[in-house]
């Protein structure tokens, strides 16, 4: 199964736009874990997922082709 | 009104008398005068919005003037909101400004939001962006949200029902703020001035829109737009379950009204330069090595917030520890710190508005020794 990240803001220094392989993620909850375990600074910055462009709030299941973001807030004005 | 001022707009479909009016008789308050307040106001006040609040204590510095359009090198030093609305005035006399020159709080927020239609939030750091959130949430007014970070910004639209009645706001997408110094604002990261510009005016954009009653706001919404690629990245924003909603003033001010005595205390330069030569007294400046102006580090110990948290660890021979940064923001974030590791056993001060308040005093100084 492949999925495609898109990362904003300076995650997006952390985790490049790509391509992933997904051998035994089948949620969002699953996928954090897999990102934080390979990136380990994104666990203690603030970030939220949105799948397919919509927010998510509870363990969602991830299917073939989905498109997942990953955004951090920002404050700067 | 002037009509021949706004026939270009008067002309639009969709627009015309009616969207016009509209607009003259709404109340927009802007919150931050900066690089996204500059451009929001501009259109703001060209396109005859009837009333315009701007709410902004900061003066104006010169390391504002790449990005915070409203204001020339003959304007550092003075009130941002003043300089402001003096070059509005004369964009268009037709419409009504109320400065706030103060920095929007627990104790006055509410008081000065509920008089307007609908609220900016322009601001540059995330406990203004809570609490202004936390306060158009409990007063149920639109509040736009625009924010950026180095080439990037986001914009949305809170508090507006979409078609389905469901409305969403800030805690929607973040329902914690961040911690202190989690995520950098723009004095410590860098902004290209065209961000906020293009963000701004898309704020403003949407501003008219909600006033006007025309197209679709970005209700339940957060749009990121990144300049580097000219890409744009829409997300549906869903209402969450992982916070609870502010439930009247006496809840506001619970969450919003710092217990500040306990931990440390915010000093204005006064009482620092009382203490300054005391030797129980340090002075620590918790800015990156990068930033101006540079102080002598003979008096003023440097200590960015990176490596804040191993400082506080360290053992501090003095009784007194005095913090402080450029905006007196990450200086608050330090004492939280310190006061985390050092409980009661040191006296802990923030100097109030940092040194970009205090500049003459810190450069003089700097220019004796």
């Amino acid at each position: 199964m492949q999925i495609e990240l898109i990362s904003f803001g300076k995650i997006s220094e952390l985790i490049s736009n790509q391509t992933l392989e997904t051998e035994g993620i089948e949620t969002t909850d699953n996928l954090k874990e897999y990102l934080e375990r390979t990136f380990p600074d994104l666990a203690g910055m603030k970030y939220k997922l949105a799948l397919n462009k919509n927010l998510i709030q509870q363990n969602t299941e991830i299917k073939n082709g989905d498109s997942i973001a990953i955004m951090p807030p920002f404050s700067g004005g | 009104m002037n009509r021949e001022r706004y026939q270009r707009q008067i002309i639009l479909n969709g627009f015309g008398i009616e969207g016009q009016e509209r607009l003259f008789t709404a109340k927009v308050l802007v919150i931050g005068a900066g690089g996204l307040g500059c451009p929001a106001l501009q259109y703001l006040v060209a396109a005859g919005v009837g009333l315009i609040g701007l709410a902004d204590d900061d003066l104006v510095e010169i390391s504002n003037l790449q990005r915070q359009i409203l204001y020339g090198s003959e304007d550092v030093g003075l009130l941002k909101v003043e300089v402001a609305a003096k070059h509005l005035r004369q964009l268009n006399p037709d419409v009504k400004f109320v400065l706030h020159p103060v920095s929007i709080n627990a104790e006055n927020a509410l008081r000065i939001i509920k008089d307007y239609d609908v609220v900016f939030d322009g601001t540059d750091n995330f406990v203004s962006r809570y609490l202004i959130n936390d306060a158009c949430t409990l007063l149920k007014k639109p509040l736009v949200f625009a924010a950026v970070s180095d080439f990037e910004g986001q914009l949305a639209v809170f508090n507006v029902e979409d078609e389905n009645g469901t409305k969403t706001n800030y805690r929607d997408l973040f329902p914690v703020p961040p911690k202190p110094g989690e995520i950098p604002n723009c004095v410590e990261n860098g902004i290209l001035g065209v961000v906020p510009g293009i963000i701004g005016t898309m704020a403003a954009g949407e501003i008219i829109k909600i006033i006007a009653k025309i197209g679709k706001p970005l209700t339940n919404k957060l749009l990121h737009y990144n300049l580097l690629n000219q890409q744009q990245y829409e997300i549906t924003i869903t209402p969450s379950n992982e916070y609870k909603q502010v439930l009247g003033e006496a809840d506001f001010m619970n969450r919003h009204k710092k217990n500040i005595t306990e931990t440390y205390l915010e000093i204005h330069i006064e009482q620092m330069i009382e203490m300054q030569n005391n030797p129980a007294t340090l002075i620590v400046d918790v800015r990156e090595r990068h930033e101006f102006p540079k102080l002598d580090s003979n008096v003023y110990k440097q200590v960015p917030m990176a490596e804040f948290e191993n400082f506080a660890a360290s053992s501090i021979a003095q009784q007194n520890i005095i913090l402080i940064c450029q905006h007196g923001i990450r200086s608050v974030a330090a004492a939280e710190i310190l006061h985390q590791k050092l409980g009661e056993a040191k006296n802990i001060y923030s100097l109030k508005g940092g040194i970009s308040k205090w500049r003459q005093f810190f450069l003089t100084i700097r220019h004796e020794r």
